[in-house]
């Protein structure tokens, strides 16, 4: 029989290592698999990446701006640069860096199977929004060109990601949608906020107190050096003009209905009040969102509060004639307009 | 809207194309919520509803009582209680008269008809003490509870409260990263595990059905209750003066179905934040009207769907596990049968578990039902300590009439406290029946899954085990 005291000591010193080991997230092996040196081809990948965003926003890529997108030093990249040269998929301009037509075609694969991954995340899996990134970072690498255009075809063959990027189609076409700022916006002229500037933070930060997010349809009613007043699914906003020059949006060519009322989460309804559905917030989604509809919640649809659970969360909702229970983090997503008591 | 000249069908795609972009992201929901939404406008208009409340809503004050931040909680474990005990209490009786019948009666007369025919010990021996003895036990252990608490847990069902116990736990669950339906799966674990994984199907959300399927072993099932109390009530009782005994004993055995509850949220916890974080989750949660049960087709559909389902599986790895401990027992390898051999293998292992060889080999054979545990611990014991005079020799399970004699067979086998307490814990925290697991791969349809659902919590098991006898010995060696 092993002496306890000496046993107990390797158990104790086991789980410690283990724990520091392995613990999610932040175990060292975690790290370390995280910290592994990228392959070549990964990182060919992503300079191609890097130097077609920075080729459609218009700025100059240099060997710095890769290594810091790239998170490796400039001398890696330099020898980045040189493979992907020999390979003919970017050359040098007047000591600017331009990709070739076949590497902006490689780019653009990568980018779709990011996109398109992206969008798989968001609509057939459980993970946050805050790993949809990463984990399309690491998986685009991996995916073929066949087995990108199956996992479009298996999607609907969208157009957009979750972010509201366009996904490149399989011939490579994209349309980058011309952007304007939201200061420049035609006033009553439907658009679609496209991206959101998040630098500086401050700027940033309000923008994200707005409850603004891509994909939004906004209308400008108001644009003067003082104030910006806008539309965005049915709430009105007033912003300072530097808060609304961080907002880019895209022109639409035909606005889609919206209801002009202001939404309160369902959420706030006591037990006893009712109201009626003005819209699920874009945060439902996938199967959410379709389990949702499936019970009834749709514009237009009255719901009344009937009771809380003995816990106090979930509460039990009256939603044609079926009671049923949502959490509050649900109810929080759903925007209703209150109704009268008769 | 621009126009676009179409004169083939390439300008058509290309026009469909461009117009794809246009449209924005989200055109598929939009067109499904429209969809939706003019259904249910038809729907408004064609379907007379009356449009008066009635002025006493009978279902609204149930569930105001049920629900109530005062009156929720106390009366749902009432309620759950009641359903125990009546669960305990009343399968008592029928479990004694099918062991009488089946065991004491049935058995010897088979016995004899077989001595009366001449048939080779052996045949006799497979056939009646193995085969037919293992599964003679699991049916009358296993047959009157399940037959009372399916029908009870049923009836409840049927009434419409169990959404209401679902609907008071949801936040508890939540928290753990699981569906309060969970606690309805749960509850059926205590009956049998493998009716605890059916009753899952309730559960709707992918990421959490897997949850409430992996976690559903540790509740304690029926199996495992008369192991605790038998353990319980001869060495943890035995601490305290006699008036004290069933009550403390009766403690620890709820104390382990307790710990049982907090694995279960625990392992859902760790679930939820690792392996299964890529699922999909939605929540909802529909609480029907209330309606008087229907007993009679209530408790029929319970007692073919639920009991006999399961005890017919049960039954069907009962026969082959019966044939190996009555084998194991009686071939002789090198001057001791393969059990002796087995045990001793096993032996230094589990006692570094605060175990023993024979605990083990009883839960490798007794995968099938957790039901023929004790017996076959005390037919090893005997086989491997050579008690005479106890037990109907090699291979043949039993129990004893008095927990005396019971308890100086076992500390005969070399049993503590600790061995005592151990096996408390290991009954608890190992891994599911065969029955369990079959199911387990028929509901997920994934080998990944159940082997998982297997495999984790025996080694969970030897951990706790293992940690407890250190811990054990280390404040023993203090003292």
């Amino acid at each position: 029989m092993p002496d306890p005291t000496i046993t107990l000591i390797i158990t104790f010193i086991v789980i410690a290592a283990g724990w520091v080991v392995f613990r999610p997230e932040r175990g060292w092996f975690w790290q370390w698999q995280r910290g592994q040196k990228l392959s070549a081809k990964v990182l060919q990948e992503d300079a191609l990446k890097h130097i077609h965003q920075c080729e459609t926003h218009g700025d100059k890529p240099s060997i710095n701006s890769i290594a810091g997108a790239l998170k490796v030093s400039p001398d890696e990249v330099t020898k980045v640069i040189n493979n992907l040269e020999a390979h003919d998929l970017l050359h040098f301009e007047g000591g600017d860096i331009r990709l070739t037509p076949a590497g902006r075609e490689y780019a653009l694969r990568m980018i779709r199977a990011h996109r398109l991954y992206e969008r798989y995340l968001a609509d057939e899996t459980g993970y946050e929004e805050t790993e949809w990134h990463d984990r399309a970072e690491r998986f685009e690498h991996t995916l073929t060109t066949e087995s990108t255009n199956q996992l479009a075809a298996r999607l609907g063959n969208p157009t957009y990601d979750p972010h509201g990027d366009p996904i490149p189609t399989a011939s490579g076409q994209v349309i980058e949608p011309q952007r304007i700022l939201l200061t420049n916006l035609n006033l009553d002229k439907p658009a679609r906020i496209i991206h959101l500037e998040d630098e500086p933070e401050t700027v940033y930060a309000q923008i994200v107190a707005e409850g603004l997010h891509i994909g939004q349809v906004v209308r400008l009613v108001e644009s003067s050096p003082q104030r910006v007043k806008f539309w965005a699914d049915g709430d009105e906003h007033i912003v300072a003009p530097i808060v609304a020059a961080n907002i880019t949006v895209a022109e639409m060519s035909e606005a889609p209905q919206q209801a002009q009322v202001r939404g309160e989460a369902l959420s706030t309804l006591q037990p006893g009040e009712s109201g009626r559905v003005v819209q699920l917030s874009y945060r439902i989604r996938g199967a959410e969102r379709r389990r949702l509809m499936d019970l009834g919640v749709l514009p237009g649809t009255v719901v009344s509060n009937e009771m809380s659970s003995a816990a106090g969360d979930p509460s039990a909702y009256r939603i044609r004639d079926a009671m049923i229970a949502l959490r509050k983090s649900q109810a929080d997503l759903i925007l209703i307009e209150k109704e009268t008591a008769q | 809207m621009t126009t676009y000249p179409l004169n083939n069908h390439e300008d058509i795609l290309n026009n469909a194309q461009s117009l794809r972009w246009e449209i924005g992201a989200d055109f598929h929901e939009k067109l499904m919520e429209s969809i939706y939404t003019d259904a249910s406008q038809i729907a408004d208009r064609a379907v007379i509803r009356p449009d008066k409340k009635p002025r006493f809503d009978l279902d609204r004050t149930i569930d105001r009582l049920v629900t109530s931040r005062v009156w929720g909680f106390p009366l749902m474990i009432l309620l759950l209680t009641i359903v125990f005990w009546l669960t305990i209490a009343g399968a008592n009786v029928p479990s004694g008269m099918l062991a009488t019948l089946l065991l004491d009666t049935v058995h010897p007369f088979l016995k004899g008809v077989f001595a009366d025919l001449g048939i080779p010990w052996w045949i006799d021996g497979f056939l009646l003490d193995g085969v037919y003895l293992a599964t003679a036990w699991v049916i009358s252990v296993m047959l009157p509870p399940m037959a009372i608490f399916f029908p009870l847990f049923t009836l409840l069902e049927d009434f419409g409260y169990l959404p209401r116990v679902a609907f008071n736990l949801d936040n508890m669950f939540r928290k753990a990263g699981a569906h309060g339906k969970q606690s309805l799966s749960m509850t059926m674990g205590f009956g049998c595990n493998a009716a605890g994984v059916v009753a899952t199907r309730i559960i709707d959300s992918p990421r959490e059905r897997l949850i409430a399927i992996l976690t559903n072993n540790f509740a304690l099932c029926n199996g495992r209750w008369p192991t605790q109390i038998l353990i319980a009530s001869l060495f943890v009782g035995g601490l305290v003066p006699a008036h004290l005994g069933g009550l403390v004993s009766a403690l620890a055995v709820v104390g382990v179905a307790v710990l049982g509850v907090m694995l279960t949220f625990a392992s859902s916890w760790a679930l939820s934040r690792t392996v299964l974080k890529g699922e999909v989750s939605t929540f909802s949660l529909e609480l029907p009207p209330y309606r008087p049960p229907r007993i009679w087709q209530t408790v029929y559909t319970s007692v073919i769907d639920r009991t006999l389902i399961v005890l017919w599986r049960a039954v069907t790895f009962a026969l082959p596990a019966g044939a190996a401990i009555w084998l194991a027992s009686n071939i002789v390898i090198g001057g001791d049968s393969i059990a002796g051999h087995l045990i001793n293998f096993m032996n230094p292992f589990g006692l570094i578990l605060g175990l023993n060889g024979v605990i083990l080999l009883a839960y490798v054979v007794a995968i099938p039902a957790n039901e023929i545990v004790i017996p076959t611990i005390l037919m090893l014991t005997v086989l491997v300590t050579g008690t005479a005079g106890v037990g109907s020799g090699a291979g043949v399970m039993f129990e004893l009439d008095s927990d005396a004699q019971t308890l100086s067979l076992l500390q005969t086998g070399g049993w503590t406290l600790l061995t005592a307490v151990n096996l408390m814990l290991f009954s608890l925290i190992h891994n599911p029946c065969s029955t369990t697991i079959y199911t387990i791969y028929k509901e997920t349809g994934s080998k990944k899954w159940t082997w998982i659902a297997a495999v984790t919590p025996v080694l969970m098991g030897f951990a706790v085990t293992f940690v407890v006898a250190q811990v054990w010995r280390f404040v023993e060696s203090l003292l």
